[in-house]
Formats: structure tokens, sequence, C-alpha cells
């Protein structure tokens, strides 16, 4: 058992999600920095859908009252060793706190976080207030039984620097144009691409909302269709909200532009007052992105 | 024509007009079936919403320009209507917060912008927005009000909204800009039961007052 002594800010459990279920209206979630959730199962051999804690901004304390084998990695906590196996010993704590540079943190633990599934995930879901074991974030007192889901040896040594993201900004975020780019001037796409956005406060799991400062793009609310996680949404006052894991799964705000899957990780990181710069590509290099990172896990298999 | 754009570089987005239109809601879900029922390589699963499907696909498994031509090869060879079904009676309170306000918009009495509410049958466009939203239409053009300027942050489950030329349910308290008249104690949501939704694109509703 893990004992949560202290929650941390925005402390839930996530595995890689329940994706397939937006047409009931429940978005796919899990973690929104799905690569260094991959990984840090990775590192302490965990099978790929085991669950783990999902921190975000300061980390909880947790103790555990059997040994285990943990891994830390995302956002940066100063607490323990990062992007490596960890032991850690019964009765001793770890103590994440603050995370910096990035923003969200992942706890694997060997054998992974044990909590029903929910509709074949043990993702908290926030819109729904359901998975995640308790329906809600961590509480303080909370136990967490340690699973069975553990399939290798831990990693040896810390994950290769060379096969991590980026842990800050200013960030270079890639996007696919669309799908509702004819709701806009052809210039807006472009502007876009040469504006600085600046990430605001009003920031969770669902979508991150971003000013663009100097630019003032125009949109009118269009048709209720189905989103999917990094649409760059175009409000009417002109402000931009960029969905993420727990996004709405259809909306009526036009969408200029899609963050490509392997940057959904990027975003996960961004910290309010942070630079976002959207550069657009085409589908050829978001796979060549996406091959690069699922390249990296195989590597390290 | 229908209208195939990138969603990203892991969906496509298929979009088959841009009106609350049951003729559209056909098509799409004619699409869908035709979809589910010939599983093109790689597609993982579909999102239908009033004139648009959303398709999911493996990036490793296919590319989009194949998954494309699967979907244009159905184009012109779907019958599109929605499938004729039960309908399905939705006991509602009319006491929601906003009703005074939808009668003074719409220069009805509240028992006007009720009969006209209950007065007819609906259909589901599309359940989306949160877990279990109801989206239904189309509304009487006499009801037809804006959104709140400002949403609430919290609306209940069970709340019953207006907006536009639509009506819905929210299933989930969620925080919602529709116009509240209604509320009832029907569960649309639960995520231990298979569907987690009571409703789909297709089915069709009535709402029946109580007191």
């Amino acid at each position: 058992m893990i004992e949560v002594v202290e929650t941390g800010r925005w402390t839930t459990i996530q595995d890689r999600g329940r994706p397939g279920l937006e047409r009931f209206g429940i978005s796919s979630g899990g973690a929104t920095d799905w690569f260094a959730a991959v990984v840090a199962n990775r590192i302490v051999g965990n099978h790929q859908d085991a669950a783990l804690l999902e921190c975000t901004a300061g980390g909880p304390t947790l103790r555990f009252d059997s040994d285990a084998v943990i891994a830390v990695t995302g956002g940066h906590s100063a607490g323990v060793a990062n992007w490596q196996a960890v032991p850690s010993a019964r009765g001793s704590s770890l103590i994440v706190g603050r995370i910096a540079p990035g923003l969200r943190t992942y706890i694997a633990v060997r054998g992974g976080i044990d909590v029903p599934l929910v509709l074949g995930s043990r993702s908290f879901s926030q819109r729904g207030s359901f998975g995640g074991g308790f329906g809600r974030p961590l509480a303080k007192g909370d136990g967490l039984a340690v699973g069975r889901m553990a399939e290798l040896e831990p990693m040896a040594t810390p994950w290769p620097e060379s096969h991590r993201l980026p842990a800050r900004g200013p960030w270079e975020v890639r996007v696919i144009a669309g799908p509702q780019q004819d709701a806009f001037s052809a210039d807006a796409l472009p502007r876009l691409g040469a504006t600085a956005c600046r990430v605001t406060p009003e920031i969770d799991r669902m979508g991150l909302r971003m000013e663009t400062p100097g630019l003032r793009l125009q949109a009118k609310e269009i048709l209720t269709v189905p989103m999917t996680a990094g649409a760059i949404q175009v409000t009417p006052s002109g402000g931009l909200i960029v969905l993420h894991v727990d996004h709405q799964s259809t909306g009526g705000y036009p969408v200029i532009a899609t963050v490509i899957g392997a940057d959904l990780s990027l975003l996960a990181q961004a910290r309010p007052g942070d630079t976002v710069r959207f550069r657009s590509v085409d589908l050829a290099e978001a796979a060549r992105a996406w091959r690069r990172l699922t390249g990296w896990l195989e590597l390290n298999q | 024509m229908w209208q195939i754009a990138p969603a990203g570089d892991q969906a496509l987005l298929v979009t088959v007009g841009r009106a609350i239109d049951p003729t559209l809601l056909g098509e799409i879900l004619a699409l869908d079936q035709a979809l589910a029922d010939s599983r093109p390589t790689g597609l993982i699963s579909t999102v239908p919403a009033y004139a648009s499907l959303l398709c999911h696909y493996d990036p490793e498994a296919t590319d989009p320009a194949r998954l494309e031509a699967s979907i244009r090869r159905l184009e012109g060879q779907l019958e599109g209507s929605v499938p004729f079904g039960a309908v399905v009676d939705i006991p509602t309170r009319y006491d929601g917060p906003d009703l005074a306000d939808v009668a003074l918009q719409t220069n009805l009495a509240p028992a006007g912008v009720v009969a006209a509410h209950a007065g007819r049958e609906y259909l589901v466009y599309c359940v989306g927005f949160a877990p279990g939203f109801t989206y239904c239409g189309a509304l009487p053009d006499q009801l037809a009000v804006p959104r709140l300027a400002s949403p609430r942050l919290r609306v209940s489950a069970g709340s019953i909204g207006i907006a536009g030329r639509q009506t819905g349910i929210y299933a989930v308290e969620s925080p919602g800009g529709w116009n509240l008249i209604g509320r009832t104690a029907l569960r649309l949501f639960d995520p231990a039961a298979d569907p987690p939704a009571r409703f789909r694109p297709g089915d069709r509703l009535r709402f029946v007052p109580t007191s």
C-alpha cells in the first residue's frame, strides 16, 4: 500500500485512457504527456497499460509501506532522481514537491497503481468524475494498492537524455491545418504561425487557453462537430482554446489547426506565461515525428 | 460533395453539410454503419455529430490518403434516412432558472414556453460535449434564444436547456451556457452501463411535463 500524505496541487491516476468512447461524449483522457507516462512505465518494467500518478505544478508526498521501485518522469521534481528506476524502501517517503521546469510529473510504481477499470481504463475522467479509483483527484489519506502489471525488469540505467523531449519553453508545436480552415481567411494560419502565443493560467486536462498578442483572429461559431485532442479552437472573441486529452468530445468553435500527436506531450508541459509557436507541417512530417518518438521507445525495450 | 479534411495526424473529419437536418444526420449514420461493416484497415473508431463524422485511425496501420479513398468510395452509395425508432418520453419538471427569462425574450408566458417545448418530437443529433450530453433538434423557431452571455460554472445532471434551434439534456454536472428551462430525473449517463449513454444519434424523444 502507498499512503497519500500530501496530495500536491492536482494529482490523478491515469493510464493510456479510454479511446473509442467519444460517441458517448467521453473523451479518451489518459496521461496528458503520453510520452513521459509511457517512459515511466517502461523504466519500472510495467505493462504499457499500467496506471500511474499524474501530478500537476506541485506533486504529492507518498509513504510506502512495502518495498517498491518507482520512476519519476516528465516535468522535473527536485525531490528524487528523475528518469530512472529508484528503489523505495518500506517505510520511506517520496516528496515530489514543486515541479519545474515543466508542469506535469509522472510517478510510476513497479506493478502499477491497482484501481478498478471503469469503461476499460483506470484513468480519472475530469468531465465525468469517474475512474481513477476515487472518481476524483487524490485526497490526503488515500491508500493506493500496487498491482501486478510488471512484465519486464526495471531499466538498469537512466532513460537516455537524447531520447527525452524538451523540458521547457518557448515551445515550438507542430500543427496540421484545419479541419475548419475554410472558416478563416487565407492568411489566418500563416499569421498565427508568426505569432508568439502566450499560455494563460487557465490550463487543465481539458485544454489550454492562449492569447495571441498582436493578432485578432476572426471566427464565427459553426455547427457542432466532433473534436480531437490538439484542436486549436478560435473563440468569437479571437482567443484560442487548445483542447487536450479530457477535451469536450464535440464543439462549435471552428478549429484553425490541430496539434500533431507527437507534440501533445509538449503542450502538457507548458506553463502559464510560456510562449508557444505553432508551426504548420504536412502529414509526412507529422508521421516522421510520431515515428521518432515510437522509435525511441522501441530502442529502449 | 463530402468534405474530408485531416483533424490532426490521427483522424479525418468527414463533413456532409452545415445544417441541422434529418437528411444529413441520416447520411452520417449510414456512413457510420457502412464503415462499421466494411472496417477499413487502420480505422479505430468513429464519432458522429449532426452532419459530420470523425474517423480516428492508427497512423502506423494506414495512411490518411488510403483511408480517405475507402470513405470516398461510399459517397453516393448510401441510403440516407434516419431509421424510425420508438419515441422515448422524458418526464420533465419545467422549473428551470431561465424559464422566466426565456418567456420574456420570446414574448410568451412561461406556460407558452412549456407548451412549445413539450409539444413536439425531437431527433437526437449528437451525444457529445460532456459524457451523455444529448443534443436534440429542432426547436421551434419561436423558442430560439441565444446562449447565456456568461456560462454557468455548474449545471446539474438532468438539466434541460435550449440554445438557438437546439435543446439538450445535461447528463453529468458540467459547466454550461444554455438557458435552463427544466429538469428530468432520468439518468442519461452511467459509466457502469453498456452502452454508458442512454441515447444515441437517430433516437427520438419528447418532453412530457410533470408537476
